[in-house]
């Protein structure tokens, strides 16, 4: 009996383990050159996603630093080969939120709470590879005919239904409407797989290490069960990520990134250390934007993912201020330990000490806090809050 | 017919009543120059012209004033928030909680609180603090600090208060217009009715 049911259970993982039924990605189909829009509905899409673009080039949340859109362009570039690359323009939005997007005329959003996710440039290329994929495929004109067909069904049945108002008739158009509600978001789970598919396949092509595909939706995960545990919720939330709602289960989708991983590119290098110089300038203002979002949980994840490569100044300092913010004293407390170690590796670091002399002076140690606020004044005596921190200090020559 | 009259005396008579429950829940009018409490405290204020108050309140102890429409100009009185709570009413105590005022909150950490509870509020990435600076407030030392941000309808907004802690309370007023026109064009009326706020 025991050995009937691991039979049953083995056939069932044989058919549910993609590893076992796919093979590794198949190479991206041949490039084939500037595509026009054709058709009412694709000219029509087209012209939408124009118009937005302009307002786009205009928004004050385009990030305006050349250097690092080029950065990004260039592991597109890396990861879908050059010629692919000319159909696309980047926009980089201080948005701190997982996500980035691509329409159909060419235009690519990446959100900053992106760049502050990913570790290397395998993990970007598999995501900006992902988003190209959809715009190969012109994924947004079929979604668009599919929907469309999809509401016209449902508005002919409803007309019909409302003609012959008798209970049955009611029933069989609710089951209408489920069922071709369930087929249309199947068809958008569909469309996430072949962009899957080929942003493997354009990773297994590249110089790039394509197992980093699966590893940023097991980052995702732990990030989002992280939060969870923090809020004292029972389920994590997996649609709270923009990216993740629309896209199929994350643990399915972790295994099957894997397995269609080309083996052979498994000990390609993933640019860990250039992605990091690259992110080095933006990382105390990402981090700063994560941090302010008073999500505990995901914050601290986040940091100590970073700092798997090495605690810097920088995540001391952004851990220190995570923990001042929430302000319980037990916070406090370790809160004065991290800006103590970020100001061990870099004493320039001003806003530490200003973290520093904050958290000290509330948990009972004022004249130690006094002397680190006159530290922070002394490093950044033009800070915007230097009046109201000189108030705090007593004045020279008066006791404490 | 007597039904049918007593009818209609029962509508005339239900319509006013439906007006004044609507009329208690509307905008109101702050004249010029009358003292109102305001965010049901003891804070009031004299307005120098004439206000419009909003019936939506975005916390409890907050009240709303604007003069051409909350998005352009919006002044928020907070009336006292007490220690645990947060500045305004959180969507989702447990999925989205918003940062709390704490009875160690210092006043130079009063702007942080409000752009730790901007940022979380509206998931929004640019906001900056530009001044912080000590007033006198309520006739107490208090806070005076200016900051920007960029909201979700990309329209970049400028914004000033002024806080103060009184017996463990924080009282703030608030000013959001939007960077363009409003702005500059309201600042003053806002300085001339932060101006006569009084506590007690």
């Amino acid at each position: 009996m025991k050995r009937y049911g691991a039979a049953i259970v083995s056939a069932w993982a044989a058919t549910m383990a993609i590893p076992a039924a796919a093979q590794i990605a198949p190479l991206p189909p041949p490039y084939v050159g500037a595509y026009q829009p054709q058709g009412v509905d694709e000219i029509g899409i087209w012209r939408e996603d124009d118009e937005a673009e302009r307002k786009l080039a205009a928004s004050t949340l385009v990030i305006q630093d050349e250097k690092l859109t080029f950065y990004v362009r260039r592991v597109l570039c890396d990861t879908v080969g050059t010629d692919r690359c000319k159909s696309v323009r980047i926009y980089i939005l201080r948005e701190p939120t997982f996500n980035a997007t691509m329409v159909a005329n060419g235009t690519m959003r990446v959100y900053s709470g992106l760049l502050l996710r990913l570790r290397n440039e395998a993990e970007l290329g598999a995501i900006l590879g992902h988003e190209f994929g959809h715009y190969e495929q012109r994924h947004s004109v079929n979604d668009f005919k599919a929907r469309r067909a999809a509401t016209d069904i449902l508005m002919w049945g409803a007309l019909l239904a409302s003609m012959a108002p008798s209970y049955d008739v009611r029933r069989s158009y609710g089951n209408l409407e489920l069922s071709i509600y369930g087929g249309f978001f199947r068809y958008n789970r569909d469309q996430e797989r072949e962009a899957d598919l080929l942003g493997i396949g354009y990773l297994n092509k590249s110089a790039l290490r394509p197992h980093a595909a699966s590893d940023v939706w097991r980052n995702v995960m732990g990030e989002i069960e992280a939060s969870a545990r923090v809020k004292g919720l029972k389920k994590p939330n997996f649609n709270a990520i923009a990216f993740t709602a629309s896209h199929p289960p994350e643990a399915e989708r972790a295994a099957m990134m894997a397995a269609l991983a080309d083996p052979a590119g498994r000990s390609r290098e993933d640019g860990a250390d250039r992605y990091r110089e690259a992110m080095a300038a933006w990382l105390p203002i990402f981090l700063e934007d994560q941090v302010k979002l008073n999500d505990f949980g995901a914050s601290e994840y986040l940091i100590q993912s970073l700092a798997e490569s090495g605690w810097t100044a920088t995540l001391w300092f952004a851990r220190g201020e995570l923990y001042r913010l929430r302000g319980h004293p037990r916070d406090l407390v370790n809160a004065a330990e991290f800006y103590q170690s970020a100001v061990q590796l870099d004493p320039a670091l001003a806003n530490a000490h200003r973290g520093l002399g904050l958290s000290l002076l509330k948990t009972a140690r004022p004249s130690e806090g006094q002397a680190s606020l006159r530290k922070y004044l002394e490093l950044k005596p033009e800070a915007s809050d230097a009046g109201m921190i000189r108030l705090m200090l007593p004045k020279e020559g008066a006791p404490n | 017919m007597t039904f049918l009259r007593s009818k209609v005396v029962l509508a005339l008579a239900v319509i006013p009543a439906l007006l004044l429950a609507t009329a208690a829940d509307a905008h109101k009018l702050r004249a010029k120059g009358v003292k109102v409490a305001v965010a049901e405290s003891t804070l009031s204020v004299t307005p120098s012209r004439d206000w419009n108050r909003l019936s939506a309140r975005i916390g409890k102890n907050t009240e709303s004033w604007t003069l051409d429409g909350g998005q352009l100009n919006d002044v928020t009185f907070y009336g006292g928030i007490a220690p645990g709570n947060p500045l305004v009413k959180e969507r989702s105590k447990k999925k989205e909680p918003l940062p709390k005022f704490t009875g160690t909150t210092l006043l130079v950490e009063v702007p942080e609180l409000l752009e730790t509870t901007y940022r979380a509020y509206r998931q929004i990435g640019a906001f900056a603090v530009n001044s912080t600076e000590p007033v006198k407030f309520l006739g107490q030392d208090g806070v005076r600090f200016t900051y920007t941000y960029t909201d979700g309808d990309e329209l970049t907004r400028k914004g000033e208060a002024r806080a103060v802690i009184i017996k463990g309370n924080l009282y703030m007023i608030t000013f959001d217009a939007p960077r363009l026109h409003y702005f500059d064009r309201t600042i003053s009326d806002f300085h001339a009715l932060v101006d006569t706020a009084s506590f007690g």
